[in-house]
């Protein structure tokens, strides 16, 4: 009897223990394109579609991009290889003034204090990769975002114009003209020309809109006025956008489209405080002497900035006032050890006042929904990057990452204080795959974030 | 034979009817029954099962004992379908009982138990999405337990003993912080803990075929007074995380068991337990760091762990019993020794998991839990023997996190083959 039984069961037990000693990865995640056909995928939009961040289009971030990151997922329903318009693989990268981008370092400010700041990775960008023609006719670009553009600008011919004070040389470096007018055209080709050049995308996404209000934003509301509403294709807003939703429909292709975040919400515009005036008693007393006969007094602690505002009384002169904002523009050392922002008021182009921040949130809202009604009408999938975008300045957990808005510990806005950093774009590449699956009934896996990158610290 | 076999696949099949960080293997005889037996005195592993039933065994006894745990754990992230696994280190629960006597039969018996009933390593393979909140916790704590059982009556036995409990915690996880070669932070936090309790039983024979034992081991509160954390952060950032102490504690919950054993004849015996476990004692994790900073401050993360109960049930047969011909002449008090028997021994059960929804983390990937065992006991001759267990269980949660959105389905298998030696006198 035991001769039996103990081989038996020795046999039984081993035969399970080999068939399922680790759990089995079932296959209730089966990846589908749903209704769309990813195979000739074309990424549309401004410097977040390029991968531009650290105030620099750079290698690195080209792949870290909201367009190489969608079409990297898009990739596993059919989508084919990414090509960009690459940046020199030693990542020194450039903006448009020709420096390198920024990387985190050290800085010694006006009062001898040295701490973490960004700083220019080299003395000067890559410079020759705008003026180097990157155009192939066998690997057509599968990812158009290029910095600083404007919706409007898609269907321009001057921002293929080197001679043009509209040219863009992300653009000029990437077109099919290399930087030759074309004889059989006597045009330069535009955005879209480019596109659609050797036959149709069959997906789309697109994400502009920032690029028509930043500059203004960016400018303290003094210059570069935001894209107006209303005009033909290439001026309004609005008919700008509808072209697009338009031949998306009228070409069968399916898109996805972004619509725009409050810029007015990203780090360049809310890390410094409006009350950041930190006065000791000596310095309190001097300036209620100074601005005493304004009726502005001042108290030891905090106080709120003084500002040039032509509004403002007799001599255009005014605290601010809780939600106005600084730009990251603004000369520090210059507010630290020169007085500035007390006894000489701040200049009106390193601030928002109330007024200034309800014109561009009104322009923005007036664009979204130019944007939810055609793309509703036209059948397109909607990105509400807004709720993404104000979700990080309110801060949330992703995976035990505390993720927000915040200036460098964020973890999200690369060091302009502008653009994404590689994470904040997969955050950012997630609002758009969900809400293709939302929309085209598709079932593309999200992106991990935490296998990208944020800001390296020394 | 064929019977033997259907009995296996009934006990297995249902699996009938252990939560948390608890590990429910502290004997192979109770381990091959379902880890029941609290109303069963089968050897001197009852000084943790019951203390009040160990005055019914007649004998000096020494228990060794070990069940190797092979635990794996996969993550799937419901987000991006990523699949995580663990590398955990083979568990290692063990434990050592020695039981003495003064003379044959004594009213009064001295025990010690030293086991290991709570405790785990589970470490996650690298990189894995759960990183920033956890990538290793290994767990430790021994219960030495002295103790004393009386024999108030021919059916009524009690018995008690002190549990020290001695134990070390080492959790490790890396910190979203990446330095200029874009390697993440990592911080360790290592420390001894100590903690006391007791355990108590009362063991009732209420026939000839039928006992009951009810038993209490109440809760321990493990302190971690000098705790060591050690950052591995960016240069330009050690300043905000500095390595120093911290303080922390883990309660381990009261487990309050009633038992009963049937004998339904001369071989078949059936055993059933049900826990009632105090886990609600796990309300928050703490760390308190004595060096606070901007970047550094003490946390406290809900655990919100529910009382549960866990129901177990299991059988004895014997599949061969034999009696040297000297000692069948002999007239034993309690029982008659066989020189040879071969035990075989199923059973199974079913834990309610206390962790609720949105609780579930990392470090224990906890869930209901079904399980079943098997169990085989054999003694050489009448001082020696071996008994070997077999326990297996396949559990399944899915949740997201309240406080790290950790979203998505955690599955174990474990597999725990056990084994002791016992020698007795």
């Amino acid at each position: 009897m035991v001769k039996n039984i103990l081989p038996l069961i020795s046999l039984l037990s081993i035969g399970i223990i080999f068939s399922s000693c680790k759990p089995k990865i079932d296959a209730s995640g089966v990846i589908s394109a749903g209704e769309i056909n990813a195979q000739h995928f074309v990424a549309i939009g401004d410097g977040t579609t390029a991968g531009y961040m650290d105030d620099a289009l750079y290698h690195d971030g080209q792949f870290n991009s909201l367009g190489a990151l969608l079409q990297t997922q898009l990739k596993l329903v059919g989508a084919g290889e990414i090509y960009m318009p690459l940046m020199g693989n030693a990542n020194v990268g450039t903006n448009a003034n020709l420096l390198s981008r920024l990387i985190l370092g050290y800085k010694t400010d006006c009062l001898g204090e040295t701490g973490l700041s960004p700083v220019r990775f080299a003395q000067q960008g890559e410079g020759s990769s705008l003026t180097t023609s990157v155009y192939s006719s066998q690997n057509k670009f599968t990812n158009f975002g290029i910095p600083g553009l404007k919706m409007i600008d898609t269907y321009q011919h001057y921002i293929g114009d080197p001679n043009d004070l509209g040219y863009n040389p992300y653009f000029g470096r990437m077109s099919i003209d290399q930087f030759t007018l074309p004889a059989w055209s006597g045009m330069w080709s535009t955005v879209s020309d480019n596109i659609f050049n050797g036959g149709n995308p069959t997906f789309c996404s697109l994400f502009l809109g920032i690029e028509d209000v930043l500059p203004f934003a960016k400018s303290g509301a003094t210059a570069n006025p935001m894209t107006q509403l209303f005009g033909p294709p290439g001026v309004g807003f609005e008919e700008s956008f509808a072209s697009w939703a338009n031949m998306f429909s009228v070409q069968n292709i399916k898109a996805v489209v972004g619509t725009i975040p409050d810029v007015t919400q990203m780090p360049y515009f809310t890390t410094i405080p409006y009350n950041g005036l930190n006065l000791d008693a000596t310095n309190a007393e001097s300036l209620n002497q100074i601005y005493g006969p304004l009726g502005f007094s001042f108290t030891v602690g905090s106080n709120p900035f003084m500002i040039e505002d032509p509004n403002a009384g007799a001599f255009g002169v005014r605290p601010m006032v809780e939600g106005e904002l600084i730009l990251l523009s603004v000369p520090l050392d210059s507010v630290k050890c020169h007085q500035y922002g007390s006894v000489y008021p701040l200049r009106d182009e390193f601030v928002l006042t109330l007024a200034e921040l309800q014109e561009i949130r009104n322009q923005i809202l007036a664009y979204n929904q130019v944007i939810r009604q055609y793309s509703n009408f036209y059948g397109l999938a909607i990105a509400e990057t807004p709720d993404f975008y104000s979700g990080l300045n309110d801060g949330f957990v992703y995976n035990g990452v505390s993720m927000s808005a915040k200036f460098v510990s964020g973890g999200a806005y690369s060091l302009d204080g502008i653009h994404l950093n590689p994470k904040g774009n997969v955050f950012l590449a997630n609002v758009f795959i969900r809400a293709i699956n939302k929309k085209y009934k598709a079932t593309i896996p999200q992106i991990n974030a935490l296998n990208y990158p944020s800001i390296y610290f020394p | 034979m064929r019977i033997l076999i259907q009995l296996l696949f009934l006990c297995l099949a249902p699996s009938l009817f252990s939560q948390g960080f608890q590990v429910n293997f502290q004997g192979q005889k109770q381990q091959g029954m379902g880890c029941a037996g609290t109303a069963l005195p089968r050897d001197a592993s009852s000084l943790f099962y019951n203390p009040g039933s160990a005055v019914f065994l007649n004998e000096n006894s020494v228990i060794v004992g070990g069940t190797p745990v092979f635990a794996n754990v996969l993550f799937i992230d419901s987000a991006s379908n990523g699949a995580y696994r663990t590398n955990s280190p083979i568990g290692t629960p063990f434990s050592i009982y020695g039981m003495f006597q003064a003379k044959s039969s004594a009213k009064l018996k001295f025990g010690i138990a030293i086991n290991t009933p709570f405790g785990s390593t589970i470490q996650y393979e690298d990189g894995w999405i759960g990183r920033f909140a956890l990538t290793r916790l290994s767990l430790k704590a021994i219960f030495i337990q002295p103790t004393f059982a009386y024999r108030i009556s021919d059916n009524i036995g009690i018995g008690g003993g002190l549990v020290i409990s001695k134990g070390s915690v080492n959790l490790q996880k890396d910190l979203p912080i990446q330095d200029a070669n874009g390697v993440y932070s990592h911080a360790e936090l290592a420390g001894k803990a100590l903690g006391i309790g007791y355990n108590f039983g009362i063991h009732l024979n209420a026939n000839k075929r039928l006992n009951i034992g009810l038993d209490y081991r109440s809760k321990i509160n493990m302190k971690v007074n000098d705790g060591e954390v050690t950052f591995n952060v960016p240069n330009s950032l050690s300043a905000n995380f500095p390595n120093g102490n911290f303080t922390s504690s883990l309660p381990l919950p009261s487990v309050l068991t009633l038992g009963a054993a049937l004998k339904l004849n001369r071989s078949i015996k059936f055993v059933v337990d049900v826990n009632a476990v105090g886990w609600k004692v796990y309300d928050t994790l703490s760390f308190d760091y004595k060096q606070n900073t901007s970047s550094l401050s003490d946390t406290k993360s809900a655990r919100c762990y529910k009382n549960t109960f866990a129901f177990r049930g299991g059988m004895e047969w014997v599949a061969l019993r034999c009696y040297s011909k000297s000692a069948s002449n002999e007239i034993m008090v309690v029982t008659r020794i066989p020189l040879h028997e071969l035990l075989v021994r199923c059973g199974g059960g079913f834990g309610i998991s206390p962790v609720q929804n949105g609780y579930v983390t990392p470090e224990t990937p906890d869930a209901n839990r079904a399980y079943g065992t098997l169990g085989l006991g054999y003694n050489f001759n009448q001082k020696t023997g071996i008994d070997l267990s077999l326990y297996y269980t396949k559990v399944k949660r899915a949740d997201t996190n309240i406080e790290t959105q950790i979203s998505g389905t955690y599955t174990t298998i474990a597999w725990c083959p056990g084994i002791s030696f016992y020698y007795r006198w």
